[in-house]
């Protein structure tokens, strides 16, 4: 019989945790090797705990784990990256926890996505390293993008979806059920379907095409940041059917400024 | 669960069974297990056992002022004359306050979240008694208000927001230290808490 190990080690970067049993965290991590993975990091409330202050979110750790029947268990945990800009500072941790979440909810158990670990780690430095008083206003936005491109959901904005012609310049409209823009020949109506401006689809093209440092350079006027916010937002809620738990908190943050 | 379809079960025993059913951690295995004791506990204990669980729900109130659990509004906390009036501290649920009663330490008064912000959970500030600890900031009777939430992501996550909240009163808001444990190790220290207890280092 083939020797399977029962341990193995890993790093990783902590997605989310919630209780679990007396003193235990239930811990959802990402992997670059093994993609999602839910572990039980046992003791980790207690004050004392040697995991404890290691596997927080949204921290990069590295991790001796064992494999168990239904979930595995840390045994050993070393944080690598604490991230700790991020984690004083409201407006960059509820986008942090934003960006988790949408990892959590795109990818899958035991699918590895290097790409997409890459990705969650370099915006997460992004976010931590930013010097300015507010993190890069394209970050959020270049991460949506990204992440939808690395899980095969990549919006068409070249051509319209309907009739396969180029797209001439001027206002369009986008349809999250189709997966991208539809020209105006195309008389788009419907369900779902919202108006593009010209800028807005530029700057979705220009997410695409370019990398993370000019994603971080780029300056955007509030209009055209909440338009593509909101065309980005359709296609994720299409595409999981359900609006995310913390982009409710990230906008209370963004928007109310101080409350009281 | 319904033992509608087992008629060999007594009906009060098949509807105790579903009420242990619906707690927290219990099984079906367990409901049964726990139902099949109390058949064989004493009348008066199991009585005593009823009169416990319906003392709770009809005499435990949320005190008006702290929002902590208790027999009477407001609390002895609350109402005690020793407090310190001037100082409020912010925790997340009941048994906070017990563990920093137990210190002897702080004389001041309570307030209790019953809960923590937690995006991921759903769980967002209008589900926390934030809006009464503001109605309880409007006197000019408070002058600190200590933020003791756990170092977790969430408690600090609620933490800061709090801060945020109050900065326009103009009180002064202070956090717990967080540094390194009693009878810790710093070999098992995280980066995070051991740079803290470095910026925190006192003169001995």
């Amino acid at each position: 019989m083939p020797y399977a190990p029962k341990t193995y080690k890993t790093e990783a970067i902590v997605l989310r945790h919630f209780p679990f049993g007396e003193a235990d965290y239930l811990l959802t991590l990402y992997t670059p090797g093994r993609g999602k993975v839910r572990a039980v990091a046992k003791g980790a409330r207690r004050i004392k705990s040697k995991l404890g202050g290691h596997v927080e979110p949204p921290m990069r750790t590295s991790l001796f784990m064992s494999k168990g029947q239904n979930l595995d268990s840390v045994g050993q945990a070393e944080a690598l990256e604490g991230f700790r800009p991020l984690r004083e500072d409201l407006q960059r941790l509820s986008q942090a926890l934003y960006m988790l979440e949408l990892v959590d909810a795109f990818s899958q158990e035991d699918q590895p996505n290097y790409p997409l670990y890459r990705l969650t780690l370099d915006s997460l430095r992004s976010l931590s390293q930013s010097e300015s008083e507010n993190a890069p206003p394209a970050l959020l936005p270049f991460f949506q993008m990204r992440i939808l491109d690395y899980t095969g959901f990549r919006p068409e904005l070249q051509r319209c979806v309907e009739c396969d012609e180029g797209l001439e310049p001027g206002l369009h409209s986008f349809s999250p059920g189709s997966g991208g823009a539809l020209c105006d020949a195309c008389h788009p109506s419907g369900v779902g379907i919202l108006p593009m401006s010209l800028n807005a689809i530029k700057v979705l093209r220009f997410l695409q095409r370019e990398t993370m440092p000019s994603a971080e350079r780029l300056t955007l006027e509030q209009e055209t940041l909440d338009e593509v916010d909101r065309l980005l937002g359709s296609l994720i809620r299409y595409v999981l059917d359900r609006d995310l738990k913390s982009s409710r908190f990230l906008q209370q943050v963004t928007v109310g400024g101080s409350k009281g | 669960m319904t033992y509608d379809f087992l008629p060999s079960v007594a009906a009060p025993l098949a509807r105790l069974i579903e009420e242990f059913h619906k707690l927290p951690g219990i099984g079906p295995k367990s409901a049964q297990r726990l139902a099949y004791y109390l058949i064989r506990m004493p009348a008066e204990e199991a009585r005593s056992l009823a009169e416990a669980v319906l003392a709770v729900k009809e005499r435990v109130i949320f005190c008006s002022v702290c929002q902590n659990i208790t027999e009477s509004s407001p609390c002895y906390l609350c109402s005690h004359e020793g407090r310190d009036r001037s100082r409020i501290c912010v925790v997340e649920e009941p048994l906070d306050v017990l563990s920093l009663e137990r210190t002897q330490a702080y004389k001041g008064l309570y307030h209790v979240l019953h809960g923590v912000i937690s995006p991921a959970s759903g769980i967002g500030p209008d589900d926390l008694r934030l809006r009464e600890l503001l109605e309880r900031l409007k006197g000019n009777e408070v002058g600190e208000v200590i933020l003791a939430t756990n170092p977790s992501l969430e408690g600090e996550n609620t933490s800061m927001y709090i801060q945020r909240m109050l900065a326009p009163l103009g009180l002064r808001v202070t956090r717990l230290a967080r540094g390194l444990p009693v009878g810790g190790d710093l070999e098992y220290a995280d980066e995070v808490t051991l740079s803290r207890a470095l910026e925190g280092r006192q003169e001995v």
